[in-house]
């Protein structure tokens, strides 16, 4: 018994030296301001951290409620958060200008929140800026025009009337209109949810774009069409125009009353995609894992990772961005994105993979194909067939080919190495600006016609490891080409070689095949 | 140039590494803003190269009947002062026999003492003396290895390096080693976190020559190393930063950018003004993809976000031109962002 109270005396003075610890300092204040203003001023409010209101009403007069709070872990760098944050109200009866001010170079150890309410005429013009943190930003029964920037909250607009534009980061955007709207609203998000409630007689024209979420509403929206990932409609008789466009979240304009379950994708609405280049974006964002498909695997999304361990049959598989890796297909594989890396494991079809953008890795191509990357590293550890690689701009890696080999880049290292198992292979390798490596066996039999063309002759050179080749230099306007002709091993293929601004190895190395184990 | 003529007499000093250091940064530096020094000093860096190659002749028999001939009397003007032998002084005479008298006593007795005979023994080793390290005297052409620890950080001048290779001999052991051909073939080995061994890495990836197909292998090698080193040397990402800037090779500036994404450990202000201006303004839209995933790394683990790389990450986002995959990468990065 006396043990067991020596552990819970022994406990408690633990917890309540940690709360000590961890302890912090706090202080609020508040402070009431009131100046006249015209009733079509203008009203700017610039606050970092903290809520704002905004409420339109009657008079000449704005009245700014302001709650500081500062927290700090101790007394004396709360002091000096208290020194460092000053509330500043400056301007005449036109421009109002209500601003915290903070040090630009600030003690991360304490933290400063305002929260603002002002009442304004209803028929001024509200500028919110400069918000980088808030819980939210309501601006309610403003007749006056509305801009809004700001980093993350949720943004409130209820019964504005005037013209709007929003921008924001995170957070949510949400607009409650209490009657048919009269002004334009511009909504501009990335990763905000943007929801726009209007009166169901509403006329307006939309326009939605979202890439990785979806446009949705429970208005009847005619006249639906894409233009890239641009949706455009008209809801009644169409007029002005509400454009909302959220990058990650979903865009949704709902009849007063009606809520998001209810709403119909506009995507959805649209006829059988017929997959042509460039309209993927058109499809909603998936993610897919799967560790086996038993048959043709097709798929489409704006944005998708895709991850497939094994596809038995096709595989066809189109998106507007993401990741996409395949462990090994059956039959044919054809992918192609407008941008994100390829990881390809073995595939034993013939393959086609085009990414506008990133690196693609394929592991074996049995059958050979094409692969395209307008930048990025293309990296082919075994091509059986032909193969055409294409880079816009990077590396071009392969570690084993055994068939017509025609690799090309803009600009970085093309190294290829032949199967030590091939007598003779054509190879055509271009480079704009790198250098060519090739690495064959000492038996490989081939015409060479190998071409530097260079701005400096002293550094880019020939290193040929085969003897009966012929080198010649001369000069081609302001450039010197460097041209190596000739036959190895008695001639065989032929072997096309061209850099810019590079060097070209012809190697002769005693080199490992690659073996490919047979599929199952 | 007024001192072109005293820079070309520094030259061949230059290439045997004779110079002070003061003397071989001057030498440097005019060599790189006077062309006509710029084409001297490839002559002599070129003939320097060959010397070695060159195989030793026999001089034809008809040059050397020709210049027999040149130099023969026939040839010679008759207003030439003939050469004639003066008699050497007296006491030059009297040394020499003095010398010769000496020398044939010496060898006299020498023949005349009987020749001791040893029997033979077998050979037996008593003790081992550890031989004493000798320094290492200057070769041009030998190849030398060098402890890092034993080696200055400090790279004075800006000396030609060609032909790098990497080295890991023990994989088990925490050594590496750097090989490069400067004059003689050196390499240098050590630790990763070894100053002296992160200079000399710095200096590889900012000043070797640029199409060597080696500067893509440095940087996959620098990230296979230091990937497994805690905290690499911010040398090397700062290194890599000035890569990513300023290489012309987008398959190098790719694989820079990559790099920088691994070691986001030791990310300085200079290199996320880096990745930033790969973001910004890179042709290459594989390079701004991995500067906006190494910016998002960041930001996922709440390193500094300062307001021009929120700024770029927001632009990016919502530019309708930019890669969409860029775009969606720059949204992950903004959603994973506190404001403070």
């Amino acid at each position: 018994m006396k043990n067991k109270i020596q552990t819970f005396i022994a406990v408690a003075v633990l917890l309540s030296s940690t709360q000590l610890f961890g302890a912090s300092f706090g202080t609020s204040s508040r402070v009431t301001r009131e100046f006249p203003v015209d009733p079509a001023g203008s009203v700017w409010i610039d606050n970092p951290f903290g809520s704002i209101d905004v409420i339109g009403g009657e008079g000449n007069v704005i009245t700014v409620s302001a709650e500081r709070t500062l927290t700090a872990p101790d007394q004396l760098t709360l002091k000096e958060a208290s020194d460092n944050v000053a509330l500043s109200f400056e301007g005449d009866t036109k421009v109002r200008l209500i601003r915290t001010l903070l040090p630009p170079m600030r003690n991360a150890r304490w933290t400063v929140t305002v929260n603002y309410i002002v009442h304004v005429p209803r028929g001024v013009n509200v500028k919110i800026g400069g918000s980088k943190s808030a819980e939210h930003i309501r601006v309610a029964n403003v007749n006056g025009s509305v801009t809004i920037n700001g980093f993350s909250g949720i943004v409130i607009m209820e019964g504005v009337n005037g013209a709007s534009a929003i921008n924001m980061v995170n957070g949510r955007v949400i607009y409650d209109y209490a009657q048919k709207p009269v002004a334009r609203a511009q909504v501009q998000a990335v990763n905000a949810d943007i929801d726009m409630f209007l009166p169901a007689n509403s006329n307006f024209d939309w326009v939605a774009n979202t890439i990785n979420g979806d446009m949705l509403s429970t208005f009847n929206v005619k006249g639906g069409r894409f233009n890239g990932s641009v949706f455009h409609g008209v809801v009644g008789s169409g007029g002005l125009t509400i454009n909302t466009e959220s990058m990650m979240g979903h865009v949704a304009v709902l009849v007063k009353g009606s809520n998001l379950a209810d709403a119909q994708s506009m995507r959805a609405n649209e006829p059988a995609h017929q997959a042509v280049p460039g309209d993927v974006l058109r499809q909603p964002a998936k993610k897919i894992q799967l560790p086996f498909v038993n048959g043709d695997f097709v798929f489409a999304a704006s944005v998708a990772d895709v991850v497939v361990g094994e596809v038995r049959g096709n595989a066809r598989i189109e998106t507007g961005a993401g990741e996409v890796e395949l462990g090994a297909v059956f039959g044919q594989c054809n992918v192609t994105s407008l941008g994100g890396p390829l990881n390809l494991g073995d595939i034993m079809g013939s393959l086609f993979a085009h990414t506008g953008a990133g690196d693609i890795i394929v592991r074996a191509s049995r059958m050979g194909g094409q692969v395209t990357t307008d930048g990025g590293l293309v990296r082919v550890i075994y091509a059986g067939g032909p193969m055409t690689l294409r880079s816009g701009g990077g590396d071009i890696i392969v570690r084993q080919f055994s068939a017509f080999m025609d690799a090309e880049t803009a600009s970085g290292d093309v190294t290829l190495t032949g199967d030590p198992a091939q007598k003779s292979i054509k190879v055509t390798a271009r480079t704009l600006q790198g250098n060519i490596v090739l690495n064959v066996s000492p038996r490989f039999a081939a015409d060479i016609d190998a071409t530097i063309l260079t701005s400096d002759p002293e550094v880019n050179e020939m290193h040929l490891d085969f003897n009966g080749i012929t080198i010649r230099r001369e000069q081609v306007g302001n450039k010197t080409r460097i041209r190596a002709t000739g036959k190895i091993n008695g001639g065989g293929e032929r072997v096309e070689l061209y850099a810019e601004d590079g060097d070209i190895y012809i190697s002769a190395q005693t080199l490992t095949p690659i073996r490919l184990a047979n599929p199952k | 140039m007024p001192d072109c003529d005293s820079m070309r007499e520094n030259m061949p000093l230059l290439l045997t590494e004779s110079l002070d250091p003061a003397r071989r940064e001057l030498t440097h530096q005019h060599i790189e803003m006077c062309p006509m020094c710029v084409a001297e000093w490839s002559a002599y860096k070129e003939t320097w190269s060959i010397l070695d190659t060159l195989p030793e002749l026999d001089v034809p028999a008809r040059v050397k009947q020709r210049f027999l001939a040149e130099v023969s009397p026939a040839s010679v003007t008759p207003n030439v002062v003939p050469f004639r032998r003066r008699s050497a002084p007296r006491w030059l005479a009297q040394a020499a026999a003095v010398v010769i008298i000496a020398g044939g006593a010496f060898y006299g007795g020498r023949r005349m003492t009987p020749r001791v005979e040893l029997t033979p023994t077998p050979a037996q080793v008593t003790a081992i003396q550890q031989a004493m390290p000798a320094q290492a005297a200057y070769s041009i052409a030998e190849s030398r290895v060098l402890p890092a620890a034993s080696i200055s950080p400090q790279i004075e001048g800006r000396p030609d390096i060609q032909n790098v290779q990497f080295t890991d001999a023990t994989p088990s052991n925490d050594q590496i080693g750097v090989s490069f051909d400067i004059t003689s073939h050196v390499t240098v080995t050590g630790r990763p976190t070894d100053k002296s061994m992160v200079r000399l890495l710095r200096y590889v990836l900012e000043n070797e020559d640029k199409q060597s197909p080696s500067r893509s292998r440095a940087i996959d090698w620098v990230r296979s190393t230091y990937a497994h080193v805690g905290n690499p040397d911010p040398e090397i990402t700062e290194a890599l930063a000035n890569v990513l800037r300023n290489d012309d090779n987008q398959g190098v500036r790719i694989k820079a950018a990559d790099t920088l994404r691994s070691l986001q450990s030791t990310m300085t202000d200079g290199t996320r003004d880096a990745l930033v201006e790969a973001l910004k303004n890179d042709p290459n839209p594989a390079v701004r993809i991995k500067a906006v995933e190494a910016l998002a790394k960041l930001a996922r683990s709440g390193g500094t976000m300062d307001p021009d790389m929120v700024d770029t990450l927001r632009k990016k986002a919502s530019q309708g031109d930019e890669n969409v995959y860029v775009r969606v990468k720059a949204a992950e990065a903004l959603s994973s962002i506190q404001p403070r």
